[in-house]
C-alpha cells in the first residue's frame, strides 16, 4: 500500500467517522426516547455499548492479523495487529468509563467486582501487557512473531472469560446474544433494560451508534497504520543518514 | 559390503528399530520429562524455591490478616490459588531459564524431535513440580486455616487448574526469557492471562470446602477449567514452534 493511497483512505474515513459521530450524537439526544426508570442518564448506554462493541471487534481483528502474520510474516499484518490492539484498548477504556458513569445511577456504585467487570479488567490488563512484551524485544521479526502468539493466546482467554460470564449470575445486563431469561436474571432487582430495548427507537439508536463507532474504529485504525508507516520511514531515513555520515 | 552390514544392523539393532510416529512422540516426551526430573533430583532447586516461597507467602498473608482470623479463613481458598500462581511463576522461570543458561534448549531443538513434544514435556514436568508443591500447600492450609482442603475433589480442581496454568505459563515464559526484561515480564503477561482460569478454580475450591456445597456451581466451574485447559493446550501445541524458533 503506497502512502498516497493511505493518505486518501485516511481522509475519506476521517470525514465519514466525523459525520457518523454527529449523527449518533443527534440520535442519542433527540431521537431516542427518555428511559422510563433511569431517565436521561440512560442515554450514555448507547455510547457504552457502541464502544464496548468496537473493543471486541478490534481484538478480533488483531487476532486474525496475528494468525496471518504467523502464516506469512509481513509488515502489514504486524502493523494491523498492533494498531488494532492499541485502538481497541482505547475503546475498552472509554466503554469502561462510560459503563461506570451508567453504573452509578443504576447500581448506586461506580464499580462492582462482579464476574463481568472483573473479566473486563483482566482483558484490559492482558492487552496492556501486549505493549510491555513488544517494548522488551528489539529484533523486529521476533517482536512480530511473539506479539502474534500473545495476541492469539489473549483472545482465547478473553473468549473463555466471556463464556464464563454467561454461566455465573451477574449484575451486568446481557445485551448481545443473551436469552431473555438471562437478561432478566442479570438485571434482577436492578433497572430493567429489557422493556427499554424492546422499544423500536431505542433499538434504532443503538444500531446507529454501533455502526458509527465501527466507522470511527476503522478511521482510527487506518490513521494508526499510517502513523506506523511514517515512523518506520523516518527510522529508515535516519539509518541512511547515519550510514552516509559514517561513510564520509 | 559396508552398506549391507548397516542394513543388517538397521534390522536387528534396537536403536534402528522404526517407531510409529505416535510412539516416537511419546518416547521423546518421556525422555524430556525424565531429563527434567533427573536435573531436579540432582539440583533440588526448582521445587525447594517454590515451596520456600509459598511458605513465606502464607505466613505473610496470615500476618496481614491476623487481626481477623475469621476473615483469613474466609478467603483461604483465594489465598491458596494466589500462592500457587505466584510460586508457579518462580518454577516456570527457573525451569526454562535453566535450559537457556546451559543452552540445552538449542541442543533439544536441533535434535529431530517434534516441537510439540518439547512443549508437552515441559508442561508435564513443570506441572509435576507444581502438583508436588500443591500437596505441601494443601497440608499447610488445612492446618493453618482449619478447613477440609484434603479432599479428592479439591485435588481434581488443583490438577485441572495446574495443567491450564502451566500450559499457558510454558508458552509465555518461553517468550519472556528471550526478552530484555526476562523474569520481570513474566508475571505481567501471565497473571492476567490465567485469571479466567483461576477465578473458576477458586470458586470451585471454595464451594467444595464450604459447609453447604452447591453441586451446580462446582460442575460449571469444572467445565470452565476443562475448556480452558483444552483451549490453551491447543494454542500452545500450534504456536510453540513460533516461540522457540530463532
Amino acid at each position: 500500500m503506497s502512502i498516497s493511497h493511505l493518505n486518501r483512505t485516511v481522509t475519506i474515513l476521517n470525514t465519514l467517522a466525523f459525520l457518523a459521530l454527529l449523527v449518533s450524537i443527534a440520535t442519542i439526544f433527540t431521537y431516542a426516547p427518555v428511559e422510563r426508570s433511569m431517565g436521561n442518564v440512560q442515554r450514555i448506554f448507547y455510547f457504552h455499548v457502541g464502544t464496548a462493541w468496537v473493543g471486541s471487534i478490534a481484538f478480533f481483528v488483531a487476532l486474525v492479523a496475528g494468525i496471518l502474520y504467523l502464516r506469512r510474516p509481513q509488515w502489514k499484518w504486524d502493523t494491523i495487529s498492533l494498531s488494532s490492539v492499541e485502538v481497541g484498548l482505547v475503546f475498552l477504556t472509554i466503554a469502561t468509563a462510560a459503563g461506570s458513569v451508567w453504573g452509578k445511577p443504576a447500581w448506586n456504585t461506580w464499580w462492582e467486582w462482579s464476574p463481568r467487570l472483573t473479566l473486563i479488567t483482566i482483558a484490559w490488563l492482558t492487552y496492556a501487557a501486549y505493549f510491555m512484551l513488544r517494548g522488551a524485544i528489539e529484533d523486529e521479526e521476533k517482536r512480530g512473531r511473539f506479539a502474534a502468539v500473545y495476541v492469539i493466546v489473549s483472545f482465547v482467554t478473553i473468549i473463555l472469560a466471556y463464556a464464563s460470564i454467561r454461566i455465573w449470575r451477574d449484575i451486568h445486563p446481557v445485551v448481545f446474544g443473551g436469552t431473555l431469561e438471562s437478561a432478566q436474571g442479570a438485571s434482577e432487582g436492578l433497572q430493567d433494560i429489557a422493556p427499554g430495548l424492546a422499544s423500536m427507537r431505542m433499538g434504532i439508536t443503538l444500531t446507529v451508534n454501533v455502526v458509527s463507532f465501527t466507522l470511527i474504529y476503522l478511521a482510527w485504525l487506518v490513521n494508526r497504520i499510517r502513523l506506523q508507516y511514517l515512523k518506520d520511514e523516518v527510522a529508515t531515513l535516519k539509518m541512511r543518514v547515519a550510514t552516509r555520515l559514517q561513510g564520509g | 559390503m559396508a552398506s549391507g552390514r548397516l542394513q543388517v544392523a538397521e534390522q536387528t539393532h534396537p536403536i534402528f528399530k522404526l517407531q510409529s510416529p505416535i510412539a516416537g512422540f511419546g518416547t521423546a516426551v518421556w525422555s524430556l520429562v525424565w531429563k527434567d526430573l533427573r536435573i531436579e533430583q540432582h539440583t533440588r532447586q526448582t521445587l525447594s524455591i517454590m515451596v520456600m516461597f509459598s511458605l513465606v507467602t502464607v505466613v505473610m498473608f496470615n500476618f496481614a490478616l491476623s487481626t481477623e482470623l475469621d476473615a483469613a479463613r474466609e478467603v483461604s481458598t483465594g489465598l491458596l490459588w494466589a500462592t500457587i500462581i505466584l510460586a508457579g511463576t518462580l518454577g516456570l522461570n527457573r525451569s526454562l531459564a535453566l535450559e537457556r543458561e546451559n543452552q540445552t534448549i538449542d541442543a533439544i531443538l536441533i535434535a529431530p524431535i517434534d516441537y510439540r513434544a518439547v512443549y508437552l514435556a515441559k508442561v508435564i514436568s513443570v506441572s509435576l513440580f507444581t502438583l508436588l508443591l500443591e500437596v505441601v500447600l494443601v497440608f499447610v492450609f488445612t492446618i493453618f486455616f482449619n478447613k477440609p482442603f484434603w479432599q479428592p475433589a479439591v485435588l481434581l480442581v488443583l490438577l485441572l487448574g495446574t495443567i491450564g496454568y502451566v500450559a499457558a505459563g510454558v508458552l509465555i515464559t518461553s517468550m519472556t526469557i528471550q526478552t530484555r526484561s526476562r523474569e520481570v515480564l513474566l508475571p505481567i503477561l501471565l497473571l492476567p492471562l490465567v485469571l479466567p482460569l483461576i477465578l473458576p478454580a477458586a470458586i470451585a475450591t471454595a464451594e467444595i470446602v464450604s459447609l453447604q456445597p452447591e453441586p451446580d456451581r462446582i460442575r460449571s466451574s469444572l467445565s470452565l477449567l476443562l475448556a480452558y485447559d483444552l483451549a490453551i493446550l491447543a494454542v500452545g501445541f500450534l504456536s510453540y514452534r513460533f516461540v522457540v524458533e530463532s
